[in-house]
């Protein structure tokens, strides 16, 4: 525990403390995220100009894979991938922002409703999304046995529009809770300062917005490194459109044998340099800004009453958004597990079966069951999500640490850079980088083990989560923890008697949140999990590539209702041990 | 904000220090259990759809070594293999198609004359390499023409690739090169027919393959990633047919999620091994395991375990040697599909630049 | 004070206290001995010091160099830092600080959880200091259902509850509206006098200041001016810069003319050169010297335009309170008197005369003390 307490104290970054600067607790949060991230990436990326390192090429220096990955087809997708996530970003924190405002500053019905559902909106993976929507779109897919004729959008639908709409889908929770977190701090004084002022509704909002504009501009950052990163949509969607995304032609580019591991590393930096310019801009916005707004002192936010009508309206209308983003899939999915051959012309007409659930629950010799997979995936994302969670905890503090200056950019720029490097490029830098003899006979030797793949799906979810706890954290007044430590508590017992209430529900959801990622998570997995020691995601994605597409949504089914029984435990178990003023406080997350 | 304390900066250190020692030294403790047996066997990475059954089986009747298999797809396999580096993990490498091992065979990672000694049939010893450094364990045949006989009938298809590519012959489908991994050899052997190729430099054949499939491209081609999404696209009938491998093809028929799917074989097919090879770079005694098993693959019993650990899938196959049969009924001679091989040793090296051509050009077009 | 009170009362003492930070000095070279028991009020603009002073007595923050003292014990030096928890403290807050998910019980029984009493006697205690501040009613309301004042007493239960020998106050008043602030200005003086304890209160307010303190220090600038009873100060300030912020009602430009005892000093007014003012100085001047003349509200008296006495002025406002009316005054171009009290009316734009006592004006080099 000492460790721990020690590590989340906060560095003082402040005048002539800064022989503090470099404390140990400071290192050692570096050192850990050098051996979790820093060094695999890099060990992936510098192939990009020296593929001799590890023995991908003969050349120590070399510049032919960088223009080579800047032509033709990777050359495409990464133009493709850089307006697509500029345009997904935007839209993503538009209809965030006004779905944040509906639910949280409105009378709109169903508010509980509505935060549950982004919650599972966050946490479905873009896989299953893509799946659900082509089970329901395709020809004699989902909606066909429904009676929905859909032949009209599967054209559409299969072309950037549809990529676009599936992207904000999936870009769009992140931006949500970011920015209900900045609307949390926004008091209705202020709106009634501009009212009162005589400012009209446009010119109201020009005025209050600035003041949330740290929350919209992280929003921004996130969904643009999100959307870049994102391999599900481009894998599926993307592929079938033919319209290249960079994530898909950097594996285009590790798919054949030998491997272009060097063009694959140029587009990866391409990647994680493409996150610098929105960070660049929140940075110059914000300045020295500080998130702490959230104390005893913020009150119970106003709500704008709407009157009958426009309630009405305002309610079908998030209504809308949450059955195409989240129903429509769900529903996609859900039907294509029951419609034998689904997307099959039969002259029977439209036949419902349990046959894939019962191929799922009792599996043939040479097929394989689901049980022993998910357990084992369930198991990873334990031990992931809570690793995942003290870290964030530790890193988000440093983060959001008021006084600004270089390491606070740095980490910036360093997390939303990691969360814009794709699964694939970690999972193979990870191979690089621990395989490697030096590290194997003097340092550690775990690679093809189990702790290995923990360690990368750590990496993987780390990032996200620091930088989505980190409005959170940085919103609790510092004078919280000094009335602890001035009236008797140490350290430990001070952040635990008042950090921790005021966390605890966005700690409850970063686990989660982690936890159901590492579930589905499947690039990573797929290149490193041990002999023997399938993931539910890999054995999903065999039965799903291969010709039993049926059996494999049947499983993802299964998956996505295991994963929201375990939410429902988590919740359940969340009301039982905290006292009740620790569900008081906190953030947009049920509570709305 | 700054608490710490001279004295509880210095026990901070002293903390953390510790803590740190700890970690690392019960980290490697994960080291120390791996490697304690005598034998330690190898590992196996295997994309075979019986691999598991045949691993289970040799291990039951071997005791002294244990055969680990790590089995995954293709492409994860070789993206394994070639991170790996010179610091290689796996002690055999079991997929179908021989271009990768070709490749690596290049490099010297495969051991020479690790083919076992026993009666091959005609097309097995037409792949047998000849530095003996990969062994075929059985044949399926890419550039089958599956076709949905509910769409079309028998006498609408064509009977050559050079009719296949007449404006008469639409709705046509197939797999993508980087995403299927029997697809490029059934490029490579579309190319080496149609170009007549026989030896030096395959670079006329490339040429007219080219504009072969782009020809094929301008009539309508669709091309899906693998084998299922190809079969989807024919069940939902937004093709007729497809040229793939042909286990997908007896598959679908078999186990009726597409009862009305048939094989046709046009003049000629090209044959894709499954194939198995052992890493050079393992100790002797890792490599002498590993020469077991493939001995053991071999027999009888090996290929029992085979054929009955993927019945409706990989075991599809057509033996490599004298005196056993196909798996099921369904499977046809081996003589109608005028099945050929082409060279691995050629084709091989070209497998990054071709695929990358088809990619920007006929898939993604 | 009872015998329990005067032992619990802790003495503070800071020497050479340094505080940098890395764009500027805080605190520099800060002296200052608190005897146990007194209320002391740090009075001082904001970037004075004063925050960052009660910090490090507070142990939030941590000096550059020099130390502290408390109670006999050195919390703060170069080679001991006593962490804040173990400085037998308490603090009330400028915002409060409560903790939003305890309700107003909780939040006051926090600071006993360490403490050795048992259960029942921790609560009667929690009950018998809800009482004293008067919000019994309140105890299991939650802080976001209270008003400012009402969070504000919490918050002073709260520091009485741990029964410290040295209570901070930050500012305590300034988020508060006025009507509320007097009351709980005196509820602050009282209740904290009654318990014993030695009391660092830090405010920019000079009435609030002189309202509560034993004694106060001026702070400007991360140094410490001066420190004294508040009649001292106010009577004597050492320089031009404590008196402009102890309450000047003007302040203007004039000529000495001549000495007229060891610390008076007769002084003419650019815009009335007929006219002298007597002053107090602490410092030697000379005949022609161009100096301030600070000028003490309560210094000033108005008599009607006939009078013989004083010179010549104009009333800009008047201003009705209770007791009487406060008037702006203006003597010459831009010079201008404010709240001068007279217990009769004198309406605007009316002439009258100004008198000054000299005892509270002071003539005072201008630049000293910025």
């Amino acid at each position: 525990m000492s460790l721990v307490s020690q590590l989340m104290a906060t560095t003082s970054t402040s005048g002539l403390d800064a022989k503090r600067r470099f404390s140990l607790g400071g290192v050692a949060i570096w050192v850990v995220l050098a051996l979790l991230i820093i060094a695999p990436v890099m060990s992936f990326l510098i192939l990009a100009v020296s593929p001799h390192v590890f023995q991908q090429g003969s050349q120590w220096f070399t510049l032919s894979f960088v223009s080579q990955a800047f032509r033709g087809y990777t050359g495409r997708g990464i133009v493709d991938s850089l307006w697509v996530s500029t345009l997904v970003s935007v839209l993503a924190v538009g209809l965030a922002t006004t779905l944040a405002w509906l639910i949280h500053r409105t009378n709109v019905l169903g508010r509980r409703v509505w935060s549950m559902a982004m919650w599972i909106l966050l946490i479905m993976p873009s896989w299953m999304m893509t799946l659900g929507w082509t089970d329901l779109l395709q020809p004699f897919g989902a909606a066909h046995a429904l009676g929905i004729n859909t032949r009209w959008i599967y054209g559409e639908f299969f072309g950037p529009f549809g990529i676009i709409i599936v992207l904000t889908t999936v870009a769009l929770p992140f931006a949500y809770f970011i920015v209900s977190a900045g609307l949390q701090g926004l008091g209705p004084e202020y709106e009634d300062a501009a009212r009162i002022h005589g400012a009209s509704r446009a010119r109201m909002l020009r005025t209050v917005l600035p003041i949330i504009a740290p929350a919209l501009l992280s929003a921004i950052a996130i969904s643009f490194a999100e959307t870049m990163s994102d391999f599900g949509v481009a894998f599926t969607l993307g592929y079938h459109s033919h319209f290249p995304l960079a994530t898909y032609t950097l594996f285009s580019a590790i798919s054949t044998y030998p491997a272009n591991f060097s063009v694959a590393a140029v587009i990866a930096v391409v990647l994680i340099l493409s996150t610098i310019p929105p960070i660049a801009l929140q940075s110059k916005v914000m300045r020295s800004r500080s998130y702490a707004v959230l104390s005893g002192r913020t009150g119970s936010v106003r709500r704008r009453e709407f009157r009958r009508g426009p309630r009405v309206a305002a309610t079908l209308g998030v209504s809308l958004f949450f059955f195409i983003a989240l129903g429509v899939p769900i529903l996609g999915a859900l039907v294509g597990s029951f419609v034998e051959n689904l997307g099959i012309y039969s002259a029977k007409g439209v036949h419902f079966t349990l046959t894939y659930y019962q191929q799922v629950l009792s599996p043939s010799i040479s097929g394989k069951s689901l049980g022993a997979p998910l357990l084992e995936s369930n198991q990873l994302g334990l031990v992931v999500a809570s690793c995942t969670g003290v870290l964030a905890v530790v890193l988000a503090r440093r983060l959001v640490a008021s006084s600004g200056g270089w390491s606070q950019r740095v980490t910036d720029v360093f997390l939303l850079g990691s969360i814009a490097v794709p699964g694939v490029v970690l999972g193979v830098g990870y191979i690089f980088f621990y395989n490697l003899s030096f590290i194997t006979h003097n340092v550690i030797n775990i690679y093809k083990t189990l702790p290995l793949l923990m360690l990368a799906l750590v990496a993987s979810s780390l990032p996200g989560q620091t930088r989505f706890m980190a409005g959170p954290v940085g919103q609790i007044q510092p004078s919280l923890n000094e009335a602890a430590r001035v009236h008797g508590a140490g350290r430990l017992r001070a952040w635990q008697t008042t950090n921790l209430p005021l966390m605890s529900r966005i700690l409850l959801w970063g686990w989660l949140l982690t936890f159901t990622k590492t579930i589905s998570e499947l690039a990573i997995a797929q290149i490193l999990y041990p002999p023997s020691q399938e993931p539910a995601s890999v054995t999903i994605q065999a039965y799903l590539a291969n010709l039993q597409p049926g059996t494999g949504t049947a499983m993802t089914v299964l998956t996505l209702l295991e994963m929201l029984g375990v939410i429902v435990i988590a919740m359940f178990l969340y009301r039982l041990l905290t006292p009740r003023g620790w569900r008081r406080v906190g953030w947009s997350g049920v509570q709305s | 904000m700054n608490f710490s304390t001279q004295t509880k900066g210095a026990l901070r250190s002293r903390i953390t220090a510790v803590t740190l020692v700890i970690t690392v030294a019960s980290l490697s403790l994960l080291n120390v259990t791996a490697g304690a047996a005598a034998n330690p066997g190898f590992v196996l990475y295997s994309a075979q759809g019986y691999d598991k059954a045949s691993v289970t089986a040799f291990n039951a009747t071997h005791p002294g070594f244990t055969v680990t298999l790590n089995d995954n797809s293709t492409g994860p396999l070789l993206q394994q293999i070639q991170a790996e580096g010179n610091n290689p993990k796996w002690g055999a490498l079991w997929v179908d198609g021989a271009t990768a091992f070709a490749e690596l065979d290049l490099k010297g990672m495969l051991v020479k004359n690790s083919v076992p000694k026993v009666s091959f049939n005609t097309l097995g010893k037409a792949n047998i390499p000849a530095d003996g450094s990969f062994t075929p364990t059985g044949l399926t045949v890419t550039g089958a023409l599956c076709y949905d006989s509910s769409q079309i009938s028998a006498s609408q298809l064509p009977n050559t690739w050079e009719q296949l590519a007449e404006p008469q012959y639409q709705g046509l489908g197939m797999n993508d090169p980087s995403q299927s991994g029997p697809t490029f050899p059934l490029i490579a052997g579309v190319m080496d027919y149609l170009g007549k190729f026989k030896s030096g430099s395959p670079a006329k054949a490339v040429a007219v393959g080219k504009s072969y499939f782009t020809s094929l491209y301008q009539n309508g081609l669709t091309v899906n990633a693998t084998n299922g999404p190809t079969i989807g696209a024919m069940e939902g009938q937004q093709i007729k047919m497809a040229i793939i491998q042909s286990s997908a093809c007896y598959a679908a028929e078999i186990n009726g999620s597409f009862p009305s799917m048939r094989v046709k074989y046009l003049n000629s097919s090209i044959a894709l091994p499954g194939v198995i090879g052992i890493d050079a770079k393992q100790p002797a005694i890792v490599r002498a395991d590993a020469q077991k098993f493939v001995d053991w693959l071999m027999t009888p019993k090996g290929q029992r375990a085979m054929q009955t650990g993927d019945p409706t899938g990989d075991s599809l196959y057509w033996p490599v040697l004298n005196g056993i049969t196909p798996a099921n009924k369904v499977i046809p001679a081996l003589s109608t599909t005028h099945a050929v091989t082409i060279d691995p040793y050629v084709w091989g090296p070209l497998e990054t630049s071709i695929n990358s051509w088809f990619d920007a050009n006929i898939a993604n077009g | 004070m009872s015998l329990k009170a005067r032992e619990r009362a802790v003495g503070v003492s800071l020497h050479h206290l340094h505080k940098d930070f890395a764009d500027k000095v805080a605190l520099e070279d800060v002296n200052l001995e608190i005897e146990p028991g007194t209320f002391l009020v740090l009075l001082g603009p904001s970037g004075s010091g004063k925050t960052t002073l009660l910090r490090c007595l507070a142990g939030i923050e941590r000096p550059t160099s020099g130390e502290i003292t408390i109670g006999g014990t050195v919390v703060a030096s170069a080679r001991a830092f006593v962490p804040p928890e173990r400085r037998g403290l308490a603090m009330v807050f400028q915002d409060y600080a409560l903790w939003p998910h305890l309700n107003v019980r909780k939040n006051v029984a926090y600071p006993l959880a360490t403490s050795s009493r048992a259960k029942p006697q921790r609560d009667e205690r929690v009950d018998d200091l809800l009482e004293r501040v008067g919000i019994a009613h309140l105890a299991e309301r939650f802080p976001n259902q209270l008003s400012g004042g009402e969070q504000q007493r919490v918050a002073l239960a709260r520091a009485l509850a741990a029964d410290a020998g040295l209570i901070l106050f930050d500012e305590p008043l300034s988020n508060l509206d006025a009507d509320r602030r007097d009351q709980l200005r005196v509820e602050i003086a009282t209740l904290t006098r009654a318990t014993g304890a030695t009391v660092v209160y830090i405010t920019h307010d000079q009435s609030e200041a002189f309202a509560l303190a034993d004694r106060v220090g001026v702070l400007n600038q991360g140094r410490l001016v001066q420190i004294d009873t508040p009649e001292a100060i106010y009577r004597s300030p050492a320089n031009a810069f404590v008196a402009r912020f102890t309450g000047v009602a003007g302040e203007f430009p004039v000529t000495v003319v001549n000495e007229r005892g060891p610390v008076h000093y007769e002084v003419a007014l650019p815009f009335a050169p007929d006219e002298r003012i007597e002053a107090l100085a602490l410092e030697r001047f000379e005949p022609g010297d161009s100096m301030c003349l600070f000028v003490r509200a309560a210094g000033v008296s108005l008599e009607v335009t006939g009078s013989a006495k004083g010179i010549h002025g104009t009333i800009l406002d008047v201003a009705f309170t209770s007791r009487g009316y406060e008037h702006v005054v203006s003597v010459g171009e831009g010079a201008t008197l404010s709240k001068i009290f007279a217990p009769t009316r004198f309406d605007r734009g009316s002439r009258v005369k100004v008198c000054f006592d000299a005892s509270s004006c002071f003539v005072m080099d201008p630049t000293k003390g910025k």
